[in-house]
């Protein structure tokens, strides 16, 4: 009886291993994973040369682990068991403390900070030391700041790298917002801050260029922001709500993106239901984008060097300026800068999230 | 190709499964030596010509000592077995740190050959060197099919990281073997245990010692974390990868031998290697040691013996001194085991505390680079570097990992497998042990399918 009920379930096991193999044999391929915002490979074509590199076999396990079928599912399981069975404080570096999904971004990179330092140092020798602006720096706090020492995960020397930006950009006032901030000002399943929880920050920014914030409605634009952690942490967590900050004076901007040539709004609608909601703030990752307020209080310019964090906080700061130009050196290397702006007194800030700053290798 | 890879799992076995068994028995061997062929050259397509003419040369050197008539020839053929096999290990794998230390020692530049090490060729040789050894000594008939001999070197099962079988123990099986359900159940279950030694225990310590390396907290704790976890982690890892090698061998009708028996609960160092890495320490043993006298010779010689044989063990390991030191730390240790037996009358605490503290110490010898990073690794963990005895981080990662090393420290004891075979034999554990099996697959995958590419540790040697 016992040998039966044995060789029944070998039977269930050796089922289910060929019901997964004939589905990663044959299920039909998918382009792109939304849980991890990534293309997907797809089978590599056989050729003698990809044989006989193994540059077809290296391409054939990326394939055969990117279109396993039930992917998701299995990472799930993966991220469970790894956090309740094995007691794991972190899975592929991601921790979930009270709702909020981190990343451990430890320890401090000095390299990275000196070399974003660097860049730093550059546009201004370059573009602001003669030009009369008065230049402003905010280092932004990453999730970690508010959330790892005191749960006890290893977290960066966050003072140390505060005092390292500081020491590096003497020529730039200082804007402090970490006592601004609190971890329910982040996402739970994103990197990002929430730009409905920004006024405060808005506003000590604001104060300190000599300028108003303004007063916004938030307006609910999706219920289901399922951020960059949730796809990493492969944890089943409820998704995040998505608000826009709005008044007469946003509606009214135009954006203009000078890669394209074409003009666009504030909030980009499209980028809502696309792989990064998070994007419809300016339409996302761009390279050199001027915001043009028609009904500014001031002829005031603001240049701002920034990361996807401002992407949120710019529109908070439009108000009083009549254009907000935002570079992401990311993406445009600052020797080209002259082509497209000139330098004349604007007010320049310069507004990177530490998570930038500890992995500068991007910035050009 | 890695077993523990979806490549494998989800497409080579069951397709080399599903041939086998489709096809007539007579042409089993010329199916598992062609799936081997695959299976080796999907991680080294270039160097499965060198394999083929190693194959070569060992049916040729067999075929031609089976007809010798004279002891002379025998010996001749032989001969060219061994210098030709051994002279292709000396130059894919030990050229290069030989050129090396002779720049060093001359201060010349002769420039090193930077061959890519064939990936298993140390343990093929041997395998194929206990077959002309022993054709020699007659223990075993020549084997005429070269389709044979040849699925018996590539065997894909054991072909690139042990267990080293050798030709005498599967002789029999490679003409004539028996396929069952209870073969092919019984190699499924082991060939999961291994899956999961492997993937969910050594790789998660793998990853405990990668964090240790790129840390910048480290303390004196953290070290003797590190070298816990690597204890803990090549034991899994290759005790896994033996496990695998063996159930496969099962599914396909063969007994392979244990290669591992909890060296970790040893008493002694003579007693752990008679439980670590089985295969190796009596292939030495039967075609080195007792060759050369064994213990049956003066003292000196029995030194220089011993010395030969974990000197050479060493270098089996890798072209590099700290593999050399390694050796001739255990030739050391066991020559004072030899030559103290008062060890042999410590209470049993004491034993296993020493054997495990100086096996700890070895595979950190083991793990460095270089001698200067093994000292510098001793050091802190003693606590002679200047490090802070444990730092936040530190405690981190003892928290993150602790049920790990807990479920690691118990799996290297007979504990889990004696507590299975009383459940195994009552009715709950009929039901229990099928849906365990399911679970360690599905969690196998998933961390698979989540995971990075982890090869194993011991296709570097």
């Amino acid at each position: 009886m016992h040998k039966r009920i044995r060789n029944i379930g070998i039977l269930a096991l050796i089922s289910i291993w060929v019901a997964l193999t004939a589905f990663a044999w044959f299920a039909p391929s998918k382009d792109v994973s939304l849980w991890e915002r990534r293309p997907l490979q797809k089978m590599p074509p056989i050729t003698e040369n990809s044989l006989l590199d193994g540059s077809f076999m290296k391409k054939f396990e990326s394939y055969s682990l990117d279109q396993f079928p039930l992917r998701d599912s299995f990472r799930t399981l993966k991220s469970l068991f790894s956090y309740n069975v094995l007691q794991q404080s972190d899975n592929n570096g991601i921790y979930v403390e009270k709702g909020y999904a981190g990343k451990l971004e430890y320890p401090l990179n000095s390299v990275s900070v000196s070399h974003a330092m660097k860049r730093f140092q550059f546009i201004y020798e370059q573009y602001l030391k003669e030009s009369g602006s008065n230049i402003y720096m905010t280092v932004i706090p990453d999730k970690g700041y508010y959330l790892a020492q005191e749960n006890g995960y290893p977290s960066m020397d966050y003072e140390k790298l505060f005092a390292a930006v500081k020491a590096a950009t003497p020529w730039a006032q200082m804007v402090d917002i970490t006592g601004d901030l609190t971890i329910s000002d982040y996402y739970r399943t994103d990197t990002h801050w929430r730009q409905e929880k920004l006024m405060k920050v808005a506003q000590r920014i604001a104060d300190a260029m000599g300028v108003t914030a303004g007063a916004f409605t938030p307006t609910l634009a999706t219920q289901k922001f399922y951020g960059v952690y949730y796809g990493q942490a492969a944890l089943p967590m409820e998704p995040d709500e998505l608000y826009l900050m709005e008044n007469d004076i946003l509606a009214a901007c135009r954006v203009y993106n000078h890669e394209t040539g074409e003009y666009g709004s504030i909030y980009d609608q499209k980028k809502l239901p696309g792989t990064d909601p998070y994007e419809v703030y300016l339409s996302g990752s761009q390279a050199l984008l001027t915001i043009e307020n028609p009904k500014a209080a001031t002829q005031k310019e603001l240049i701002i060097f920034r990361d996807s964090f401002a992407s949120a906080l710019a529109p908070l700061l439009v108000q009083d300026y009549k254009t907000v130009t935002l570079v992401d050196t990311r993406y445009i290397s600052p020797n080209l800068l002259g082509e497209y702006l000139t330098f004349r007194g604007q007010d320049v800030l310069f507004a990177y999230s530490t998570l930038i700053l500890n992995n500068s290798a991007t910035l050009k | 190709m890695l077993f523990s890879s979806i490549p494998f799992l989800y497409y080579f076995l069951p397709l080399v499964i599903l041939c086998y068994f489709a096809v007539p028995k007579s042409l089993k061997n010329s199916v598992l030596l062609v799936f081997s062929l695959g299976f080796y050259a999907w991680g080294e397509p270039r160097y499965v010509f060198l394999m083929l003419a190693t194959i070569g040369l060992f049916y040729g050197c067999g075929l031609a000592i089976g007809k010798a008539q004279t002891t002379t020839w025998k010996r001749v053929w032989l001969i060219v077995s061994v210098v030709v096999s051994l002279g292709l290990l000396a130059v894919f794998k030990y050229a290069d740190f030989f050129i090396g230390n002779f720049n060093a020692a001359t201060g010349l530049s002769v420039p090193l050959l930077r061959l890519a090490l064939p990936i298993g060729i140390s343990f093929y040789t041997f395998q194929s060197l206990s077959y002309t050894i022993d054709v020699y000594r007659g223990n075993v008939p020549v084997q005429k099919n070269p389709v044979s001999f040849a699925a018996y070197v590539t065997l894909f099962p054991q072909l690139i990281a042990g267990p080293i079988v050798r030709y005498i123990d599967v002789a029999r099986e490679l003409d004539r073997r028996t396929h069952s359900w209870e073969n092919a159940a019984c190699g499924l279950r082991r060939f999961l245990l291994g899956l999961g030694k492997k993937i969910l225990v050594a790789d998660q310590f793998a990853l405990l010692i990668k964090l240790f390396r790129q840390s910048q907290g480290q303390s004196v704790l953290f070290y003797w974390m590190y070298a816990i976890a690597f204890m803990l982690n090549i034991y899994f890892d290759f005790s896994g990868y033996s496990d695998m090698a063996i159930g496969l061998g099962r599914i396909f009708g063969f007994h392979f031998n244990e290669n591992f028996n909890y060296p970790y609960i040893s008493k002694s160092v003579t007693e752990f290697w008679r439980r670590w890495h089985i295969s190796l320490g009596s292939w030495f043993r039967d075609y080195v040691y007792i060759p050369m006298g064994g213990n049956r010779v003066k003292r000196p010689r029995w030194v220089l013996n011993i010395l030969t044989v974990w000197l050479l063990t060493g270098l089996w390991h890798g072209a590099s001194w700290n593999f050399v030191l390694w050796g001739l730390l255990f030739a050391f240790l066991l020559l004072v085991e030899k030559w103290i037996p008062a060890l042999q009358k410590l209470p049993a605490v004491c034993k296993h505390f020493y054997v495990l503290l100086l096996v700890c110490i070895s595979f950190v010898l083991f793990n460095a680079e270089t001698i200067a990073q093994a000292g510098a690794d001793l050091q802190s963990m003693f606590g002679l570097a200047g490090l802070p005895l444990v730092t936040g981080e530190t405690l981190y990662y003892l928290k993150s990992f602790g049920v790990l090393f807990i479920a690691g420290i118990v799996g290297a004891t007979p504990i889990v497998k004696s507590l299975a075979c009383r459940i195994g034999k009552t009715p709950v554990g009929s039901v229990l042990e099928p849906i365990l099996l399911i679970a360690l697959l599905l969690l196998c995958t998933a961390y698979l399918v989540d995971g990075s590419f982890s090869p194993f540790l011991y296709f570097r040697f």
